[in-house]
C-alpha cells in the first residue's frame, strides 16, 4: 500500500459478500468489538464481519478512519497546528455530511455501529434518527420505523391518557 | 487508508473479491452462538439470519439488503421517505436504544407508538424532571407549579417499572411539607438501585429541611453511582454507608453536612475525581484523605465557616477557592508539584500568592485570581511554568492611587507566560482622567519576555498606570502576537450605576489615550485590536 507507513499494523476485514478491506489496526479498533478480538489475539490474519455488507462496511471504515485519534499517520494533517475546538468543529461538519443518507442506509449504519460497538457512530446515527422523528405524529413515527400500531383500542386509550402531559 | 477504501466503494482496486471465508476459530467466534450461515448463504429468511453476538444487540435480518432496496429512497437529510410497515426497519432493541436517548417528553409521546415502545418507556433510563422537561410554565404560579411538578413526577414514576434507571434528575420547585418528604423518599427509594449512575437533587424551595435518606445508598445500592449532586438538603453520611466505589463526581450546594460527615463519605469514595462544595456552611474542617488517588479537582465556594483545608490527595491538579471575607482558610498540604491550575477569589489573595504560591506549587500552569489589591512587593519566587494568567480586579476599592503597573511584577515572575488577561472592573467616572499626563512615564525594571503572545485588557480606561502597564507589556514582550484593549461597557455594569453617556465618554477618553500613548509603540507585527462601543 502506497500510503501505509512502515510499522503500521494492518488488519483485514472481510464482508460476507466477499470483499476484503485492509485497514490500520488503530482504525479497526475504533470498533470495540474488533478491539476485543485483537486484544484477545484472535485477529492474526483477517476478521470476518458476518452481517455487514461491503457497502455499509466501507462507510463504517470511512467513519472510523475519520474519527481515529489523530496521532498516527492518518492524523498527519491534523496535528499540533490545529486547535482541538477547530478539529471538533471540522468533525461535526464532516459527520453532518456523512449521515446524509437515505433511511435504509442509516438503519444499516445504526445496526452496524451497534454490532461493531462504535459509540460515536451509534450516537450519530441514533441522534439523527431522533431529530428526524422528534416533531412527527405517532403515525409518521410508525411509518418511519416501519412498525405497526399493535395496541388494542382500549390499550391505546390508556397509554394516551397516561402520557397526556407530554402531548400538551 | 483513504486509498484503500475508495476502491472498495467502487468495487474494485485493491479490494480483493476472493471469497475467503475461513477465519481462525477465534474469528469464527465473532459469529458465535448463531445460526448465521456462511457468507454464500446469507439470503435466507429474516428468521434464519437472527443471532446474538457476544453482548451486542440482536442484529436481525436486512442489514445485507440488496443495493436496489438501499437506493430506492431519496438521498439526504430528514426527507420523509416513509414507506409504512414494509419498509426498512430496525430491531426492537435498537429502537429501545434510540428511545432511551430521546428527551423525556418525546420519549413519553413515543410510548404511544406501539407496545414495544410502551415496554421501553417503562424502563426509560434517563429520568430528568424539571419544569422545562415536564412542560410547566414556571414562575406564573409557583405553588401551582410545585404541585404540578410533584404530581407529574409521581405519576410518571408510578408507571415506571423501576428497572434500568441510570439517571434521576429532580430539578424543580418543591414545597416542603411532610407529604413532599414522603414523595421524595419514595422516588429515591425507587430510583437508587445498583444500576443508577447519576443522581441530581436540586430542589429549589426545600431549604435543607429534607434529610437525604443515606441508608438507601448502603448495601451496594450505590455500586454504579458515578455522579452525586445534592442541593438544599441535609446529608449525613456515616461510616456505615459502605463504599461508593464508582463515585467520581460529588457536588454539594447549600447542603447541611459537617466536616466529619463529609470525611466519612470521602474515606470510602476511592474513585472520586472531582469534589465541589458550595455554601456548605456546617463544614469547618475539610480533610481530604490520601487514599483519594484520583482526585484532581477541588472547588470550595463560599463555605463561610471553613477554617482548614487539609489535602492529602496526592494528585490534585485543579483548586478553586472563593471566599466572601479575607483569606481565612488555612491551606494545609495544598503545596504540590502536581498542581496545574488554581483559581482564587478572596481578599488577601495577592499577598498569599506573592509569598507562598510560587514556591509551593512550582509547576502551576494556569492562575485565575480575583482581587482588589496592589502588588506592593516583589514576588518571592518565580512561576516557572505558568502559561495562563487571568487577573480580575474587583470594583469598589478603586481610587486613582491604584497602581496597575504593579501587576507587571507578575509578568517578570512568570517567564513561560503565554497569555495574560487583565479584567478591570470599571471605576466610577470621577476616577477617569480627562487628560492623562504621561510626560514622565515610569518604566518598570524587567527583562524582555520572549514567550508572552496574547494580552487582553478588558475594561480599559484612561488612567496613567494602566497606560504604563500596556506600554510596559508592548516594550518587554518581544514575541507578542495579539494585543486587545477593550474599552466597552459590559453587561456586568448592571452593578455600576454609570449612565450610558458616561460610559461612552469614558470609552472616548480611553481611545484618545490609546491613540496617543500606546498605538505608536505597538510593532506592526502585532495584531492590535481596540474594541470600542460602536463595534
Amino acid at each position: 500500500m502506497a500510503t501505509r507507513e512502515a510499522g503500521k499494523k494492518m488488519i483485514m476485514l472481510k464482508s460476507p459478500d466477499g470483499m476484503e478491506f485492509e485497514v490500520e489496526e488503530a482504525v479497526a479498533m475504533e470498533s470495540q468489538t474488533i478491539r476485543k478480538m485483537i486484544e484477545d489475539d484472535c485477529a492474526d490474519t483477517a476478521i470476518l464481519i458476518p452481517n455487514i455488507n461491503s457497502k455499509i462496511l466501507s462507510r463504517v471504515i470511512e467513519y472510523c478512519n475519520k474519527h481515529v485519534p489523530t496521532t498516527g499517520a492518518t492524523g498527519a494533517a491534523a496535528s499540533d497546528t490545529v486547535a482541538p475546538a477547530a478539529l471538533a468543529e471540522d468533525l461535526k461538519i464532516w459527520d453532518a455530511e456523512f449521515i446524509k443518507v437515505n433511511r435504509a442506509t442509516r438503519f444499516d449504519l445504526i445496526q452496524a455501529a451497534s454490532y461493531l460497538n462504535i459509540k460515536g457512530l451509534l450516537d450519530l446515527t441514533s441522534q439523527t434518527t431522533i431529530d428526524t422523528i422528534s416533531d412527527n405524529s405517532l403515525e409518521e413515527i410508525r411509518s418511519f420505523l416501519s412498525t405497526k400500531n399493535d395496541y388494542l383500542p382500549e390499550e391505546e386509550q390508556t397509554i394516551r391518557r397516561e402520557n397526556q402531559w407530554a402531548f400538551q | 487508508m483513504q486509498q484503500q477504501q475508495e476502491p472498495a466503494r467502487a468495487s474494485g482496486g485493491s479490494i480483493a473479491s476472493r471469497n475467503k471465508s475461513k477465519g481462525s476459530p477465534c474469528q469464527q467466534g465473532l459469529v458465535a452462538h448463531g445460526s448465521v450461515a456462511s457468507p454464500g448463504k446469507r439470503k435466507g429468511s429474516p428468521r434464519q439470519q437472527d443471532y446474538v453476538a457476544d453482548g451486542s444487540v440482536d442484529l436481525r435480518t436486512d442489514i445485507n439488503r440488496t443495493p436496489r432496496q438501499e437506493d430506492e429512497s431519496s438521498q439526504g437529510g430528514p426527507a420523509k421517505d416513509y414507506s409504512g410497515p414494509h419498509g426498512p426497519h430496525l430491531p426492537e432493541d435498537i429502537w429501545c436504544h434510540i428511545h432511551s436517548l430521546m428527551p423525556l417528553r418525546d420519549a413519553a409521546r413515543a410510548a404511544c407508538v406501539s407496545r414495544a415502545f410502551k415496554f421501553s418507556w417503562r424502563c426509560y433510563p434517563k429520568l430528568t424532571f424539571s419544569e422545562e422537561t415536564l412542560g410547566l410554565d414556571g414562575h406564573v404560579n409557583r405553588n401551582a407549579d410545585a404541585r404540578a411538578f410533584t404530581t407529574k413526577v409521581d405519576h410518571i414514576l408510578e408507571k415506571h417499572s423501576g428497572v434500568g434507571i441510570k439517571t434521576l434528575e429532580l430539578l424543580g420547585a418543591l414545597d416542603y411539607n411532610a407529604k413532599d418528604r414522603s414523595y421524595l423518599d419514595k422516588w429515591l427509594q425507587m430510583a437508587i438501585t445498583p444500576v443508577l449512575e447519576e443522581l441530581w437533587l436540586y430542589l429549589s424551595s426545600v431549604n435543607n429541611k429534607y434529610e437525604f435518606p443515606c441508608l438507601i445508598l448502603s448495601h451496594g445500592n450505590a455500586a454504579s453511582l458515578r455522579r452525586l449532586h445534592l442541593s438544599k438538603c441535609t446529608f449525613r453520611p456515616t461510616v456505615g454507608l459502605g463504599c461508593l466505589r464508582s463515585l467520581t463526581i460529588l457536588s454539594l450546594l447549600q447542603v447541611r453536612i459537617t466536616g466529619d460527615e463529609l470525611g466519612s463519605l470521602l474515606s470510602s469514595s476511592f474513585a472520586l475525581e472531582r469534589l465541589e462544595l458550595r455554601h456548605c456552611e456546617k463544614i469547618s474542617c475539610l480533610a481530604i484523605p490520601c487514599l483519594l488517588l484520583r482526585l484532581n479537582y477541588l472547588e470550595v465556594l463560599y463555605c463561610k465557616n471553613l477554617r482548614i483545608i487539609e489535602n492529602k490527595a496526592p494528585n490534585l491538579t485543579h483548586f478553586t477557592l472563593v471566599e466572601c471575607k479575607s483569606l481565612q482558610v488555612q491551606l494545609s498540604h495544598l503545596a504540590s508539584s502536581q498542581m496545574k491550575s488554581v483559581c482564587m477569589d478572596c481578599p488577601g489573595v495577592i499577598g498569599y500568592i506573592r509569598a507562598k504560591l510560587a514556591s509551593s506549587m512550582p509547576n502551576l500552569q494556569s492562575l485565575l485570581i480575583y482581587s482588589s489589591e496592589m502588588v506592593d512587593a516583589p514576588m518571592s519566587s518565580k512561576f516557572l511554568h505558568l502559561k495562563y494568567l487571568n487577573i480580575i480586579l474587583r470594583r469598589g476599592t478603586f481610587s486613582l492611587s491604584y497602581d496597575y503597573l504593579s501587576l507587571a511584577s507578575f509578568l517578570g515572575a512568570s517567564p513561560s507566560l503565554e497569555t495574560f488577561i487583565l479584567d478591570v472592573w470599571e471605576p466610577r467616572m470621577e476616577h477617569v482622567s480627562a487628560s492623562t499626563d504621561l510626560s514622565e512615564p515610569r518604566e518598570m525594571p524587567g527583562h524582555n519576555h520572549g514567550k508572552l503572545k496574547n494580552v487582553r485588557i478588558d475594561g480599559f480606561y484612561s488612567t496613567k498606570s494602566l497606560i504604563e502597564l500596556a506600554c510596559h507589556i508592548v516594550h518587554i514582550a518581544t514575541s507578542l502576537e495579539s494585543l486587545i484593549l477593550d474599552t466597552r461597557d459590559r453587561p456586568r455594569e448592571i452593578f455600576y450605576f454609570g449612565t450610558r453617556r458616561e460610559n461612552i465618554l469614558k470609552s472616548r477618553r480611553a481611545l484618545v489615550a490609546i491613540q496617543t500613548y500606546i498605538r505608536p509603540k505597538v510593532p506592526s507585527t502585532v495584531q492590535f485590536l481596540v474594541l470600542e462601543p460602536c463595534n
